[in-house]
């Protein structure tokens, strides 16, 4: 069926990166195969990380708050809470203020018509989703991240609040979605994310280049790659480390590497807005990240016929690469496995090849194409 | 309606009122094409009436069908009910039980996802008398994950485990073609007809989701011999079900999955129904041994040897019907930990009885030498107490008499024994009684002991909350102390009488007692009210304990007793250290000593601490235990558990802490105090910020780790090996390293100055206590112990034979056995005396020096050992996978080791064969390895140490590199869990916090 109304509902509809922007994707890729999106923010984006999104977006966008609501703060237990009348009267604003938005959330469902969908994004624009009507509208949740991330955030409690009485709560993997339903989440269900461009032209491996694509941070793991690179690099002086990225963390790494001795053969390249341009001067793309969900920059390499070697830190990871066949993983943290796997992709132009083929005939199965087949199956079970 | 999408089954009998709630729990399914056939096996209640009410309320989706006459059974109303489904799905759902409200749609997700013919979910079950109504997954392991097969023989453990029906969902289509239908007229339809289901089916879906919950009733009814009787029909049932089922697997030719299902039926099927014969009479023992043995006849001989041993030793016997052995047998059964037979030794093997051992099967089955009974004292048993007698007066008094088992006669005839009764209120910490026994003596069959209870006079219980009374015999042999139960067995206590007591409380609460037997069948005195008085009380206590009165008295109960454990937690202890004792002041001289978090007296810190009372330094020692008592510490010394309130005091106030492992992490040294750690050996294995999963925590987490490292003010190597890996590892910087050699290796080093002086080689008195005679070369052998990746300790087998080595070597060697305290070697007393377990020795140190050869594999006892200048020989028979395990070595062994490195047992005894030439041809070798790991080990650390801290009148001296930090730490180190569970420093996630 087509011509759905489908609502997506996020934290925010002009955020840099993550999920607004496979927000955005869908909604195009929804559009396109003739269905009415509405996109939704809770709030607007802070204003350092404040997208532009043009003027010619092909659906509406609407965003409730005009400035960011009071932040939720644990009510103190006890006489103590109950005497801070300062305090009730902000948590009684509040309430009321969410609310009047959700209610605003509310008229915007009843427009919609037989057939209607609402897909929120994230756990907690899902409050806001929570207090408005949603009657003849299947609401989709999702969780954009791995279980074990979440675990470790206080998003899991209010995913397993929020999340429990959604028609279906969407992980990023099978993986994901079974260690939800044994959290006693009967709702869940996976949905992979869509890979965003398939390039042309692949890289033709043949350049003296390993990259690494993402924010300069703790949780992306670039001081563990710069570990690893010490310990392959001393066996391939002709061979460079591009780190593309910027972050907080810039500084600290490059003190590393120059600790590391590695001054001539690591290039520090700075955020890049040509993934595709990077990827294809690049013969083999490596991943070293603490943490992850479905990492998007593995798929990309891919699609370029890049092939990884990573941490296999989450799900996401394995489901996307398989290990020896159009990729290489090491356990996470263990950087002389990835420091072999990188050795043996320098060294083995064969191997190389064989992965990076196979990598970007395997990454088709995240297509939009077939993506948007899935998105529509789900949308015909919740009817039945 | 068009098709659905599911048929659901509800099958009824007699249960009008509950059929609404599992229909209602199907019409709510959050799947809408979804048909309900309700099946009623002629009810005689209102139970078709109300399937005729639900169907008229919803036409389109309920249909009421009715067998013209009962079946007693669910098989044919289940079968009826399929016959009139249309929907493309069929499940089985009974009307006292409900849907998972996702089930329906998960199923046939995962159903048209995968084109499975049966899908199936997982099983609770409620209990829903009990106060929470408690749920228990039914085998969860089956459903940890999504997974897809396409034969039952690949996951036989389906089919043997998760019999039910009711939890799965069939393609309509292929349950008639394959003609699948419920055996009628039979118990426990449930068993075939998931085994034909599963056998038939082309592909099988699992999925995690619960789909059914199973609610269970359970009145828990004493039972009576008629309901015994009962059950010998229900028995004979199941062998038949379970005589189908057979048939059946023999016939599709699934031999496999026919083991599996023997292997389960010994673990499971027959255990059930043993643990109850103890309490059997005769005749019903014999019907069960004729239908069980009949049975068991069938089974596998293959599958015994996949059983625990006290299944297939109970099978065993009962085939034997040898109920003299059995029924001991089943009181191990029970109580895994108890040991009830005497047991027999046979040409250095342990067998469970004397018994049946001209018969090989005999023999394999009954050995029990692993179970290492054999190496444990009487006190570290758990011994059967076979009550013999229970005799009473009708008014106050009981007389017991009993047996308790001697096994192997550990207590020999002319033993000092003590013993006495002991009654104990079950409810923890209340009070307990003690009554003398009147006779205990030694006997061919056991001890004999007799005991009358004056309960009327001398068991004053309070009368409320105490009501169950344990009764134990505690027995002092020669010094040892052993505790027993008494087991009820075949004495009769339906005929006791109830005894008077007087509570605490009065007569008015309880006024008497009668013995009960525990779910254990253990002996237990239960209280009770039977005079009308009493009586009366006990209804009001209960209506009062009912009340808001009591409630509030309960929370104010439990509210005093979180307070009372809030006092005593890790948070309070540390709160308490880092404000309340660390603002006392520092105490010039106290020292705290403490070696492996507290588990010995031994290593490094012990022998500074000698070396200190040797020189007579004047200090106030303390020393830090961990476990119920010290066993083995100084006397000279003040012992303080670990973590006790004295330990963290000490701690704060202390002006030096000694250890070689870590003191807690999350305790913050003060400045004043100044921290030698002497650490405990050097790394082959990479340590601290060099192992991957160190490297892997956020930054915040290994800034909380520098800290704890920060508190070592001085930090002990060996060599400049310590300092590239250790320092590097735990980020030391230069001025906190002493390059001083272990104290604990002095001895090691004096030893072979000796040697090489006199050129005789001196055994001190261990050689004597462990019986060697000198005639005898002495090897040591000391693996490391080996973890699985996620860091927990794996089991350690014997990597060669012991027998083969005592058979082989034993004329002229002695083996000493030392693995890691983490792991437990048994050794058959066929090698007693040939080869011999030092596990329990604190300290290694006298152990290295008497062994005139060694063996290890990756212990850091090498790198001592080798101080020695003895052969050494590395049996390495899993190299390959420790070196390439995720947390890498600092260097090949296979390169620096001095002396072969072996892979195999046979290379192993060849080496030993050989041990004069591994001798001469690595002198070399071993003179590199200790230049390069062991050169500042020189003899005289410990005094190096004691002079610089320790010197002069005893008081101690600014060291001269000046305390470590300048200032106060940044104070309390707040660790995160993740940080503090899994790094203790050494890496052992031992430490508690």
């Amino acid at each position: 069926m087509t011509g759905r109304d489908i609502f997506i509902v996020n934290n925010n509809v002009d955020e840099m990166g993550g999920v607004t922007t496979w927000s955005h994707q869908m909604a195009r890729l929804f559009t396109e195969s003739g269905h009415r999106v509405h996109v939704v923010g809770v709030v607007p984006a802070p204003e350092e990380l404040r997208a532009d999104l043009g003027d010619d977006l092909p659906y509406t966008t609407t965003t409730l708050y005009d400035a960011h609501p009071p932040k939720a703060v644990p009510a103190a237990r006890g006489i103590k809470g109950r005497l801070n009348i300062a305090e009730q009267r902000r948590r009684a604003a509040r309430q009321a203020g969410m609310q009047q938005q959700a209610d605003k959330l509310s008229a915007l469902f009843r427009g919609a018509r037989p057939g209607g969908v609402v897909i929120v994004t994230q756990v907690w624009a899902m409050e806001w989703v929570a207090l408005a009507d949603t009657a003849g509208l299947p609401v989709v949740g999702m969780t954009h991240e791995s279980f074990d991330a979440c675990r470790k955030s206080s998003r899991f409690g209010r995913v397993k609040k929020y999340y429990r009485g959604v028609d279906r709560l969407l992980a990023l993997t099978r993986e994901d979605a079974d260690l939800w339903i044994r959290q006693g989440m009967d709702n869940a269900d996976f949905m992979p994310n869509p890979l965003p461009v398939m390039p042309e032209m692949p890289s033709d491996r043949t350049a003296k280049v390993v990259a690494s694509i993402g924010r300069l941070s703790d949780e992306k793991g670039v001081d563990l790659l710069l570990d690893t690179w010490a310990m392959v690099a001393p066996d391939h002086p002709d061979w460079t480390l591009r780190i593309y990225g910027s972050g907080d963390d810039e500084d600290l790494l490059k003190k590393q590497a120059a600790m590391l001795g590695l001054d001539g053969s690591v290039e520090f390249m700075g955020r890049t807005d040509d993934v595709a341009g990077a990827l294809r001067g690049a013969s083999v793309f490596a991943q070293s990240s603490r943490a992850e969900g479905f990492p998007l920059s593995l798929m990309e390499a891919m699609a370029g016929g890049v092939p990884c070697a990573a941490f296999d830190c989450a799900p996401g990871v394995h489901e996307i690469v398989r290990d020896g066949e159009d990729g290489l993983l090491a356990v996470v943290g263990n950087t002389t496995e990835l420091a072999r796997h990188i050795d043996a992709l320098i060294s083995d132009k064969e191997l190389r090849d064989r992965l990076g083929t196979a990598a970007r005939e395997n990454v088709q199965r995240y297509s939009t194409d077939r993506i948007l087949k899935r998105w529509e199956d789900l949308f015909a079970l919740l009817e039945r | 309606m068009p098709v659905p999408d599911v048929s659901v089954v509800v099958i009824v009998y007699n249960d009008a009122d509950r059929l609404p709630t599992a229909v209602r729990s199907v019409l709510d399914q959050t799947l809408h094409g979804v048909e309900v056939l309700i099946v009623d096996d002629c009810s005689t209640d209102r139970s078709f009436d109300v399937a005729r009410q639900l169907a008229a309320a919803h036409p389109d989706r309920v249909r009421a069908l009715q067998l013209p006459e009962n079946s007693g059974g669910c098989g044919a109303p289940r079968n009826h009910g399929v016959q009139h489904a249309t929907g493309a799905y069929v499940m089985f759902l009974d009307s006292d039980d409900v849907l998972e409200p996702n089930a329906c749609r998960n199923m046939l997700e995962a159903a048209e996802r995968t084109g499975a013919d049966l899908v199936s979910g997982m099983c609770v079950r409620v209990e829903v008398d009990s106060r929470h109504k408690k749920q228990t997954e039914w085998y969860p392991w089956l459903y940890s994950r999504t997974r897809t097969i396409e034969s039952i023989s690949e996951l036989p453990d389906l089919l043997v485990f998760d019999t039910l029906s009711t939890n799965k969902c069939y393609r309509r289509e292929f349950l008639l073609a394959a003609g699948l239908v419920f055996p009628v007229g039979i118990h426990y339809e449930d068993l075939l007809f998931s085994a034909q289901a599963y056998v038939a089916a082309r592909r099988i879906t699992l999925i995690p989701n619960h789909v059914y919950f199973w609610n269970v009733f359970e009145k828990a009814a004493t039972k009576s011999i008629s309901n015994r009787r009962h059950e010998i029909a229900n028995f004979a049932h199941r062998m038949e079900i379970h005589r189908r089922v057979d048939e059946l697997l023999e016939r599709e030719g699934l031999d496999d999955l026919k083991f599996h299902k023997d292997v389960k039926f010994l673990k499971h099927d027959l255990v059930l129904h043993l643990r109850d014969l103890p309490l059997l009479d005769e005749d019903y023992r014999r019907e069960f041994a004729r239908m069980a043995n009949g049975y068991l006849a069938g089974i596998a001989p293959e599958a015994y040897e996949r059983v625990q041993r006290i299944q297939a030793i109970c099978a065993y016997l009962l085939a034997r019907e040898d109920w003299a052995n059995l029924m001991p047998a089943v009181d191990t059964l029970i109580n895994r930990d108890k040991l009830s037979s005497p047991l027999a030794e046979r040409d250095g093997r342990i067998y469970w009885c004397a018994e049946h051992l001209d018969d090989p099967e005999g023999r394999r089955v009954l050995d029990v030498t692993d179970a290492g009974y054999h190496t444990r004292s009487v006190g570290k048993l758990f011994l059967r107490n076979q009550l013999t007698a229970y005799e009473d007066d009708g008014q106050g008094t009981v007389r017991l008499a009993g047996t308790v088992v001697n096994p192997l006669g550990k207590v020999a005839p002319g033993t000092p024994l003590r013993g006495r009764l002991e009654l104990k209120a079950r409810r923890k910490s209340l009070q307990a009684f003690s009554f003398p026994l009147t006779s205990l003596r030694i006997a061919a069959d056991g001890l004999h002991w007799d005991a009358e209870l004056d309960l009327a006079r001398r068991l004053r219980p309070l009368g409320v909350i105490d009501a169950v009374w344990d009764v134990r015999l505690i027995l002092d042999v020669d010094g040892v102390t052993t505790r027993t139960r008494l087991t009820v067995g075949g004495v009769d206590l339906d005929s006791a009488h109830a005894l008077r007591v007087r509570p605490r409380l009065s007569r008015l609460v309880s006024d008497r007692v009668e013995p009960a037997t525990s779910k254990r069948g253990h002996l237990s005195f239960v209280l009770d009210a039977q005079g009308k008085a009493a009586r009366r009380t006990n209804d009001v206590l209960r209506q009062a304990l009912r009340s808001p009165a009591a409630d509030l008295a309960k929370s104010g109960v439990r509210k005093a007793r979180k307070a009372q454990r809030d006092l005593n937690s890790g948070e309070t202890k540390l709160r308490v250290y880092h404000e309340v004792f660390s603002k006392l002041p520092v105490r010039k001289g106290l020292v705290v000593f403490e070696s492996h978090l507290g588990k010995q007296y031994s290593d490094s810190p012990r022998a500074i601490y000698e070396e200190m009372r040797r020189q007579g330094v004047d200090f106030e020692a303390v020393w830090a235990y961990d476990g119920k008592k010290p066993e083995g510490f100084p006397q000279d010394a003040t012992l303080v558990k670990r973590w006790s309130w004295q330990y963290l005091r000490a701690l704060a106030q202390a002006e030096f802490w000694i250890d070689n492992q870590g003191f807690p992490l999350r305790l913050v040294k003060r400045p004043e105090t100044t921290y030698i750690q002497t650490w405990h050996g050097s790394a082959l294995k990479r340590m601290g910020f060099d192992e991957p999963r160190m490297k892997l925590k956020t930054r915040a987490a290994k800034e909380d780790f520098q800290k704890v490292l920060d508190r070592f003010d001085h930090f002990l190597v060996r060599s400049e090996h310590d300092v590239r890996t250790l320092a590097g590892a735990f980020r030391l910087r230069d001025e906190v390293l002493l390059r001083s050699g272990y104290p604990r290796n002095d001895a090691l080093v004096a030893t072979r100055r000796a040697e090489e002086a006199s050129g005789v080689r001196e055994r001190g008195p261990l050689a004597e206590e462990l019986g060697i005679g000198a005639d005898k070369t002495v090897l040591l052998y000391a693996p490391t112990f080996r973890a699985n990746p996620n860091g927990s300790v794996r089991g350690f087998e014997l990597p060669f034979d012991v027998d083969e080595f005592a058979e082989r070597f034993g004329d002229r060697f002695v083996l000493l056995m030392r693995s890691h305290y983490l792991n437990n070697v048994v050794l058959p007393p066929s090698v007693r005396g040939k080869v011999i377990d030092v596990t329990g020795h604190h300290d290694i140190t006298p152990l290295l020096q008497l062994a005139d050869g060694m063996i290890t594999d990756y212990s850091s006892v090498m790198f001592d050992y080798a101080l020695l200048d003895r052969p050494m020989l590395f049996f390495a028979y899993d190299y390959e996978e420790y070196a390439n395990e995720a947390r890498g070595t600092y260097f090949d062994l296979k390169e620096k080791a001095p002396g072969p490195v072996l892979g195999t047992a046979e290379e192993l005894f060849a080496a030993i064969e050989g041990l004069k030439a591994a001798d001469e041809g690595h002198r070399e070798a071993r003179r590199r390895f200790t230049a390069e790991f062991g050169e500042y080990d020189q003899g005289d650390a410990a005094r190096r140490i004691v002079d610089r801290f320790f010197g002069g009148a005893g008081a101690a001296e600014e060291p001269d590199s000046g305390p470590a930090h300048g200032g106060a730490l940044p104070g309390p180190a707040v660790i995160t869990g993740s940080a503090h569970s899994g790094s203790s420093v050494k890496g052992e996630a031992h430490d508690r916090a």
